[in-house]
């Protein structure tokens, strides 16, 4: 996509630094990276391992104009962040990207190898003879895709809309051997899940929308919610808190999962809560509609049942 | 070191829960030091027990487990700090109204105690002392609606020394109350006894009144309401008017006239009545030519003191006020809707109580004499008929409104004064007559004035040959009956004014399931609303009498004046707190404050934080939920001690 780099440079003549990508050498995929300068630009790419949401980096530059390059998905995370306050409007300038969805890197190097360069033509990912379906090494998020179009932009980049992938027709993997459990079952599958989790919060610093960091209530020793252990049930409370945190507020990013390096299937807790969001309130987080909890008005006592 | 006290409330708690076992079972709890079972807490030898048991054992915090916390936490917070400890470091326990009274089974009452002890016990360990602000508490009371009772407050207020502001809805104040001909059970006359107090309202050098005016909003709380005061747009200048009159002699627009209770018309420019204070006029624009599309300006071109200003606007003026004082009266009962058999209100002369009021008075319609609305006949017989839309299940109406038994009487009597030759009878279901001199009263309308008390409903009302016949039942003498009448008057049923569930939403107190404003107690609190700072004055509470609205007015002034001349008021510490260091700066809990109590706050390394402005959180706690680092908790209320309490409860 090599328009994208005079976009990043006309961009860069109004914004402080520009959020984009570019290829790591030693992985063979691409790595978010900052652009401050036209020259910097040269470097930059848009391609299927772009699956990082940049928006993360966005309410700790919130002195900074910025500009950003942003998928779907991301742009719903803006979208989100300028609700809340986080980000001003004024000070990003998004650059929305065409997304043909991403795919899993770690997928691509079970089958490939480590560090070998993934490329995608269209449908098939092949490599050294290899080939597999691109839709067998899609993430999850990128089938059925709700938003390849930016909810906000300001300028775009590639061909609008190439065709969504259709979801699945079911669940597959994962999510199929999980929804088959009982609840006995269900249990024991997050006690084992959990008791991998080696408290590092890689999750919580992906996630854009987890704006409290350093003082993240996870961690905090008065009271403590979640004691700070290592050992199964104490992390899968401290989980279940930030997953709480999200309601309303996650936009399915799936960069909590996608971070993960012991690999917790974190969206099943977030995808099961953010459908029961949309059922009940019709709402999904990092859209326009104003979150059902900020319509609550102490001096109106008749609550619109239909609303 | 815990103490733990259990009260028996004589055998309220007692005997249902077994307070020994109760404080046996405390005294094994972690930290308790002392725990004991005493007959009355809350009386002196009680009191004075706590205070020993503090000095003795060096106790440093108290658990009782008593009545509900509104009944006496502030009886046992005063015990503490006689007894030298801080008064927040007392949890009550209420194990009398949710569980001795709502359980019959004496063990798994007694259980059911200890486990509340038990959680409070839990709890308390993680209290802290907390200290209450002083405030300066503004020395301004502002007085809602211009009636006797709201009339009489600012009065009594204003008596003290403290500056008052009497809002009226209406272009006049005076209320209900000027629009009555005599007062039961002296028959006094009532423009007589209220128009001095009417003028004195607008002499007094310590008293705003501000007409054609309502609550717009309030914030802040008890010392220092902010409330802005909408000024409705009238089109006259009040300066400048004279109540001349001359603008309503020549208005060609016809209004309804509310204060004769829509008998008669008025015109869209008028002065409310003649004996209005203020007396000026106002436009109705609703039903004013120049404002529908006309082009008359007649009343601007006539006016001899240039008042008339179609450009007027509303005006919004903030103020502030230290107590506030809700005077808003009672509306009438819409009785055709739920009475189809008394005719739907087709029928001219079946008219309701308050117009037969006016049709009684010297300054309505009819200038005192009773003519029948529909051919200005002189009626002979009048039937009453008491309790339409009050005591009466069918219409979903149970409450009595409590002056319907007396007016009634009241009306018959003087029916009789202005028509001689007359005959009232009244249906009734019980006379009501409780005050002083009443039942005396009654008597007379029957023994000296001749009206027939019938014991019964009425059923149905039609007209017959000119007539209007009632039909009834006489359940004494079980029978049926029929009165032909010439007239038929209504007592229909009190309701809460228009617009006082609105109003008392924006003061953040209570109405009850009738929509009449709640009081904090019926005996021991009946003027305090339940927002502090917040009195309740005549019939805004519930329907009553004038003596009794002039009493609750009396009693509110009161209770505003021993407010105000303390000149600072402690504020409760039971506030949100933010953390500083444990802020993300995320600002939901700005969000969703609903009092706007949440500031900006930038801290020296330039970090920004919220900050609680402590004159405005009332302390409900929404922010607490909403605030991810759990930065912000509601002293007293902290995550520490609720998560002490649900681990006990859960244990």
């Amino acid at each position: 996509m090599e328009e994208l780099i005079p976009i990043i440079k006309k961009a860069l003549e109004q914004v402080d630094v520009v959020l984009g990508w570019a290829q790591s050498p030693a992985a063979g995929v691409a790595v978010p990276a900052f652009f401050h300068t036209p020259a910097e630009a040269d470097a930059a790419v848009f391609d299927s391992t772009c699956a990082h949401n940049l928006a993360v980096y966005l309410p700790r530059l919130a002195d900074k104009k910025v500009g950003i390059v942003a998928k779907g998905c991301d742009a719903r995370s803006i979208a989100q962040l300028i609700a809340e306050g986080a980000v001003k409007r004024s000070g990003v300038f998004v650059i929305g990207a065409s997304c043909p969805g991403m795919i899993d890197v770690k997928k691509a190097w079970r089958c490939f190898g480590f560090g070998k360069q993934v490329c995608d033509a269209a449908g098939k990912v092949a490599m050294e003879g290899k080939t597999v379906a691109r839709e067998e090494i899609l993430l999850w998020k990128c089938r059925g895709c709700r938003d390849p179009e930016p909810v906000i932009c300001d300028v775009t980049v590639g061909e609008a809309s190439s065709e969504a992938p259709a979801p699945p027709a079911e669940p597959a993997g994962i999510r199929k051997r999980f929804a088959a459990m009982t609840v006995a079952e269900r249990r024991q599958f997050w006690q084992d899940q959990f008791s991998r989790c080696i408290r590092c919060y890689a999750c919580r610093e992906a996630c854009p929308l987890c704006v409290c960091r350093d003082v993240c209530t996870i961690q905090a020793h008065e009271p403590g919610w979640a004691g700070a252990a290592v050992d199964s049930p104490q992390s899968w409370m401290a989980q279940l808190i930030r997953v709480n945190h999200l309601a309303g507020r996650c936009t399915g990013c799936e960069e909590c999962e996608r971070a993960c390096p012991v690999g917790i299937p974190l969206m099943l807790l977030l995808e099961e809560q953010n459908d029961v969001v949309e059922e009940l309130f019709g709402y999904r987080a990092g859209g326009e509609a104003k979150p059902p909890f900020l319509t609550f008005d102490i001096k109106n006592d008749t609550w619109d049942e239909e609303r | 070191m815990l103490g733990v006290f259990i009260c028996q409330c004589g055998t309220n708690i007692s005997a249902t829960v077994d307070t020994g076992a109760v404080a046996a079972a405390a005294a094994g709890m972690r930290g308790v030091a002392h725990a004991e079972s005493i007959q009355y807490t809350c009386s002196d030898p009680g009191q004075a027990a706590i205070g020993a048991a503090v000095r003795e054992k060096r106790l440093d915090r108290i658990v009782i487990a008593a009545c509900s916390p509104r009944m006496h936490e502030a009886t046992f917070r005063r015990a503490l700090e006689r007894a030298g400890l801080n008064p927040y470091m007392m949890e009550m326990v209420n194990i009398r109204e949710q569980c001795s009274w709502i359980h019959a089974d004496t063990g798994e009452a007694t259980m059911k105690a200890v486990d509340l002890v038990r959680k409070a016990v839990a709890r308390i360990r993680a209290h802290v002392p907390l200290q209450g602000g002083k405030t300066a508490a503004v020395r301004r009371a502002l007085v809602i609606g211009g009636g006797i009772a709201g009339i009489r407050a600012a009065l009594d207020i204003s008596a003290a020394g403290i500056p008052v502001t009497l809002v009226e809805k209406s272009p006049s104040i005076g209320g209900n109350m000027a629009r009555l001909d005599k007062t039961f059970p002296t028959l006094d006359c009532s423009s007589c006894i209220l128009t001095p107090l009417m003028v004195e309202i607008k002499q007094h050098d310590h008293i705003e009144l501000m007409t054609n005016a309502e609550v717009d909003d309030v914030r802040g709380l008890v010392g220092d309401f902010q409330i802005d005061i909408r000024r409705r747009s009238t089109c006259v200048d009040e300066e400048k008017c004279t109540g001349c009159m001359i603008c309503q002699e020549k208005c060609p627009a016809p209004a309804p006239d509310d204060f004769n209770a829509g008998l008669c018309q008025s015109k869209a420019i008028s002065v409310a009545f003649p004996q209005a204070v203020p007396l000026v006029a106002s436009l109705r624009k609703q039903y004013c030519r120049r404002f529908n599309g006309g082009k008359c300006r007649l009343c601007q071109k006539l006016c001899p003191a240039g008042a008339v200003d179609y450009g007027q606007e509303d005006e919004v003026v903030s103020r502030s006020f230290g107590a506030v004082v809700a005077a808003t009266g009672y509306g009438h009962y819409d009785w055709t809707g739920s009475y189809p058999t008394f005719g739907k209100g087709l029928y001219p002369d079946v008219i309701t109580s308050a117009q037969y009021e006016r049709l009684l008075s010297a300054s309505g319609p009819t200038g005192g004499l009773i003519r029948r609305p529909s051919d200005g006949a002189e009626p002979r017989q009048v039937a009453f008929v008491s309790c339409v839309g009050s005591r009466d299940e069918s219409a979903g109406r149970p409450q009595c409104c409590s002056v319907g038994c007396m007016y009634t009487a009241k009306q018959a009597i003087l029916t009789k004064e202005h028509i001689p030759d007359s005959q009232s009878y009244i249906f009734y279901i019980d006379m009501r007559a409780g005050g002083k001199n009443y039942e005396e009263f009654v008597r007379r309308a029957q023994t000296r004035y001749g009206a027939i008390f019938i014991r019964g409903r009425v059923g149905r009302i039609f007209p017959r040959r000119g007539k209007l016949v009632v039909m009834g039942t006489d359940t004494l003498a079980g029978d049926q009956v029929e009165i032909e009448a010439d007239l038929v008057v209504l007592a229909a049923g009190l309701t809460a004014a228009p617009g006082a569930g609105e109003l008392a939403r924006k003061l953040n107190i209570a109405c009850d399931e009738t929509g009449f404003m709640a009081e904090e107690h019926p005996k021991l609190r009946p003027v305090e609303a339940a927002a502090a700072g917040v009195f309740l004055a005549g019939a805004c509470q519930g329907p009553k009498d004038i003596p009794a609205t002039v009493a609750q007015a009396g009693a509110a002034a009161a209770k505003v004046i021993g407010l105000l001349s303390r000149g600072e008021l402690e504020t409760s510490p039971m506030v949100s707190a933010v953390n500083p260091s444990r802020c993300a700066g995320c600002f939901k809990c700005r969000d969703v404050c609903p009092f706007g109590a949440i500031d900006k706050d930038r801290l020296a390394d330039g970090l920004v934080t919220a900050r609680v402005i402590e004159s405005l959180c009332r302390g409900c706690g929404i922010c607490n939920a909403a605030c991810p680092p759990g930065a912000i908790s509601l002293n007293g209320y902290t995550d520490k001690q609720l998560l002490a309490e649900l681990v006990e409860v859960l244990r």
